[in-house]
């Protein structure tokens, strides 16, 4: 059981009417691994990440977490078995503040539930949890503003903070530094670095600077399937690899 | 300091509700003070779908109503001689509401937004059809009645006198409203509010939205029940109009108009409402088309309700800067007022003539002015108005806009 | 078996009238996400117009003119009502319809009183078609049938081969994508808006006078045409259609019907007796049960699927 990788993707294809978005995904991660998931626009990325926790139904092929299917499984009970994840587009609560949000990510962690006898401001560790996640993403100051009224770099780092309060032991990051400054890169990287130790870590990332930097193995995603998967040395000098990224970020590979 | 913040406005709320039936002593007054307290609970059992769940409840008097049929049956066996103290009756209603709730939720919880609202609204027509079908349970179209002061006396009280009435009444009233006060702030109440911001992100946040959206549901249900349970009470009577769908959008006109954004905001809209329902219902016939008229400009121009007014002016009124707004508020005011008296010309005009071809005496008057909408000049009188009143707010808005948003962002800066 | 047939005729008139109302719903709902709940009122409207028109003209200038006028009313609420409101999202939008089937209501009982009018079928049309077992069939039932078929039509050719059909089916399926369409996103609204208008402001002509013109009428048939809506699944034209004609069928079928539910079920083998609180429900005559059929038959299908007999979407 412990020797199952902590998620195995065995064979995923998702078909959107015609359009096959992803014919034969096998990647393999294991726990504690940090995972970068690579390719050029339109390749699937995305897609496998909401086929990994269960937004939309796989066409075919199976899913597995720590040796168990979750390939039918809701969303949310993919959570309960301790996978988180972020959004591309920035899916935040906009009329809630930035600390009432990251109190409704770790709610369900720290043993809220559903309760309705009791407040919520008198579930303290909870309300740690949330000021230790404020102060990590560097929003304390910001804390009572609503999120819908954030700074969009602020948003960004509120995204990555959503799908980490709550403590999952694998995080699935969507593109977490896009449209962020150079900076702003260089904290959000440093957060996820820190916050992703002794944990897995599965991230869809542009910047191959983030990438190289951070990850672990790379699988590399072109027209629905992996045609590369590897350390970063091994990725780098892959052939195919070379020809899918004929463009801006071949330079990055070499 | 946030603890008095926080307690203020209840322990002022508690003073009032002890204090008013001293005040305003007629019977006319303490059945209008019972009708706003009972309206005040539904509105707010309302908005807990409404503002803080984002669910629109097309058909949320049915739990009214089944509250209080069922609250109006125990009674009605309290008066044929069970131990069933009158001030318990709100709980029977509570726990028919929450039932039904429970029920009714099992089909509409599923959906959102606008499935949600034509779901629910398909539902309590179903069911109100379903009600006049059974006329041993619900009386048919005369409803339900039993005597309030039939059930056993407590400390002596019967409770069949209005003013007895009305201390059962606001006691509930007041419990009700701090206990939905306080739900708002458990992880439930907090979820809800999630629920209706961005409900596909609490699935991935480890929680069913479906299901979070069921359990608000039923707590919407129990209190609308007990406000059945109160209306019970007051009214002595239940009929199938109290589940339909005038009631349904009586309610949702008290919570719009109070203002969705904020707790209190329902309360205030079941307060103005019934103020202005009891007031204008007496002196007008117009008062649907008043009603489409004021949703229509509130929905237009003031989202928020009066308490959206109210919070946005607030802090201003609070650092003194809201008195550089009175001048260009003030330069707004001849011509709202002038588009006012046109329209309700207007309109008088329009029910006056029409019950003269009803058969009513000709002639009529408007605010004690002679107004006889079989000649031109009434028309003409309150056209003009209408046209100028509108031509004066066009022209003067921008510029009192301009200065509400100068001042308000001067001060948030 | 003739009293079927003739149960299956009026079933089918009524359920493409129905069609009539839910077309231009459930375009307004699917595309613009607008829960119009004035849509019965602008029905309510044609028939008034129409009734006004056909007084001081003729029937068939009334069909063609009404249409039109309550076409140009949906066009002037969407323009200068619904654009304003819609800043403030979808509940505004829904509650701004609300006051404005308030205000539509109690402007039509100023004018036209509240009492019905005398809307009447054109002479021209008002004779027995044919006879079936011995019961006549009015001409204007089948004339009523026509228009509908017409339109239908129509509106089939307008989605399948012009440019505005085009942007609206994609929208219908994509909503968030229908800004990247570029065209003129608001004014195909205001075209999809006063044309749903129109189509419900022609239901009114034609139904007014074959049942009555009443200022109930629109909260009668209003709250049906939504549960047709949600029922075919929100912005399936074709959902639209299959669910308008089995309202339409069942509801004719159940008013068809005197009998006792008890009665029904005993033809069937099924025995039920004993005096409860529910009983009355057993000596209910299936004919005045029919209001709560579309609304039953709602809740059971939406029951089984969520998102209703076509829908793809949930919401």
């Amino acid at each position: 059981m412990s020797a199952a990788p902590a998620l195995l993707l065995d064979g995923v294809v998702k078909n959107f009417g015609l359009v096959h978005v992803l014919r034969d995904v096998n990647i393999t991660v294991a726990a504690g691994e940090r995972h970068a998931i690579i390719g050029p626009n339109g390749a699937g990325k995305s897609t496998l990440f909401h086929m990994i926790t269960g937004r939309f139904p796989v066409s075919g092929g199976r899913i597995s977490l720590h040796g168990r299917d979750i390939t039918d499984m809701s969303s949310y009970d993919i959570y309960r078995l301790g996978v988180a994840r972020s959004f591309q587009v920035t899916s935040l609560f906009n009329r809630l503040s930035v600390f009432e949000n990251l109190r409704v990510g770790a709610m369900r962690n720290k043993g809220a539930g559903h309760a309705w006898w009791r407040l919520l401001d008198g579930y303290g560790p909870l309300r740690e949890r949330a000021e230790e996640m404020l102060e990590m993403l560097g929003l304390t100051a910001r804390r009572n503003v609503p999120a819908g009224l954030l700074a969009y770099a602020d948003q960004r780092a509120l995204e990555i903070g959503l799908a980490i309060v709550g403590g999952a032991t694998t995080i699935l990051l969507d593109e977490p530094t896009a449209g962020m400054s150079r900076h702003e890169t260089e904290r959000a990287v440093a957060l996820i670095r820190r916050v992703s130790e002794g944990r897995t870590l599965v991230i869809v990332e542009h910047d191959m600077g983030v990438v190289f930097d951070l990850a672990d193995r790379i699988s590399v995603l072109d027209n629905g399937r992996v045609i590369a998967s590897g350390t970063p040395a091994d990725v780098r000098g892959d052939p195919a690899v070379r020809s899918a990224y004929l463009g801006a970020a071949a330079e990055v590979l070499t | 300091m946030r603890t008095i913040s926080h307690t203020l406005p209840w322990v002022i709320a508690v003073v009032l509700v002890l204090v008013a039936p001293h005040v305003f002593g007629s019977g006319f007054s303490i059945s209008l003070l019972c009708r706003m307290a009972i309206a005040a609970v539904f509105a707010l059992s309302f908005n807990m779908l409404m503002g803080q769940g984002g669910m629109m409840d097309f058909g949320h008097a049915v739990y009214l109503g089944l509250g209080g049929f069922l609250a109006m049956h125990v009674m009605r066996a309290a008066d044929a001689g069970w131990w069933i103290p009158t001030p318990a009756l709100p709980i029977v209603g509570a726990f028919g509401g929450v039932v039904a709730a429970g029920l009714g939720g099992l089909v509409v919880s599923r959906s959102t937004r606008t499935a949600f609202a034509m779901i629910t609204m398909g539902l309590a027509e179903a069911i109100v059809a379903l009600v006049l079908m059974l006329p041993r349970l619900f009386g048919g179209e005369e409803g339900i009645n039993a005597d309030r002061s039939g059930g056993p006396p407590i400390f002596g009280f019967d409770f069949g006198s209005p003013l007895e009435a009305y201390y059962v009444i606001a006691f509930w009233a007041l419990a009700a409203a701090g206990l939905m006060f306080l739900f708002t702030r458990t992880p439930l109440g907090r979820l809800s509010n999630a629920v209706r911001d961005n409900a596909e992100r609490v699935g991935f946040l480890g929680y069913n939205p479906g299901r979070v959206r069921y359990f608000v549901y039923m707590f919407s249900g129990l209190f609308a029940g007990l406000a059945g349970g109160l209306q019970a009470i007051n009214d002595e009577i239940i009929t199938s109009a109290n589940i339909g769908s005038n009631a349904a959008g009586a309610v949702l006109l008290m919570t719009f108009i109070g203002g969705v954004g904020t707790f209190a905001g329902p309360v205030v809209g079941a307060v103005v409402v019934t103020l202005m329902q009891m007031a204008l219902g007496t002196v007008t016939e117009a008062w649907q088309l008043y009603n489409g008229l004021i949703f229509i400009v509130m929905v237009l121009w003031a989202p928020g309700g009066i308490s959206g007014i109210i919070l946005a002016h607030a802090p201003l009124v609070r650092s003194g800067q809201a008195r550089r707004l009175v001048p260009s508020y003030l330069t707004v005011l001849p011509g709202f007022v002038a588009a006012l008296l046109g329209t309700i010309g207007l309109s008088e005009n329009a029910y006056r003539l029409q019950s003269i071809r009803g058969g009513s005496p000709p002639g009529g008057s408007i605010f004690g002015i002679p107004s006889d909408p079989q000649t031109m000049t009434p028309w003409l009188v309150s056209l003009a108005l209408t046209a100028v009143g509108l031509w004066l707010v066009a022209r003067t808005a921008p510029r009192a806009r301009a200065a509400w948003l100068e001042i308000a962002g001067g001060t948030q800066a | 078996m003739d009293q079927l047939l003739l149960i299956l005729l009026n079933g089918l008139v009524y359920g493409l009238l129905l069609f009539m109302l839910s077309s231009g719903l459930t375009l307004i709902v699917g595309m613009m996400g607008v829960l119009n709940f004035a849509h019965a009122s602008f029905y309510m409207l044609g028939a008034y117009v129409a009734f006004s028109i056909s007084t001081l003209m003729n029937f068939w200038v009334a069909l063609i003119v009404a249409p039109l006028v309550v076409g140009a009313l949906g066009a002037l609420v969407e323009q200068y009502g619904l654009r304003a409101v819609h800043k403030h999202g979808h509940l505004a939008e829904l509650l701004f319809t609300f006051g404005l089937a308030m205000i539509i209501g109690e402007v039509i009982q100023l004018i036209w009183g509240r009492w019905p009018v005398a809307y009447r079928v054109p002479e021209s049309l008002d004779f027995p078609l044919f006879s079936i077992g011995g019961t006549a069939y009015p001409a204007y039932r089948m004339f009523m049938m026509g228009v509908s078929l017409f339109m239908f039509v129509v509106l089939y050719a307008t989605l399948a081969r012009t440019r505005l059909g085009l942007v609206v089916r994609a929208a219908l399926t994509h909503p968030d994508m229908v800004a990247m369409l570029g065209h003129n996103v608001p004014r195909v609204f205001t075209m999809v808006f006063a044309g749903g208008c129109a189509l419900a402001g022609l239901a009114g002509v034609i139904a007014g006078n074959a049942y009555q013109t009443d200022p109930g009428m629109a909260l009668a048939l209003g709250a049906i045409v939504f549960a047709v809506v949600v029922m075919g699944g929100l912005g399936s034209i074709s959902g639209a259609l299959i669910a308008s004609l089995i309202i339409g069928l069942v509801q004719t079928v159940s008013i068809g019907l005197d009998m006792k539910l008890s009665t029904a079920l005993g033809r069937i083998g099924l025995h039920v007796d004993g005096i409860t609180a529910l009983s009355d429900v057993w000596d209910i005559s299936i004919n005045r049960a029919a209001p709560v059929v579309p609304f039953l038959l709602l809740v059971i299908i939406l029951a089984i699927n969520p998102r209703g007999l076509a829908g793809s979407r949930s919401s």
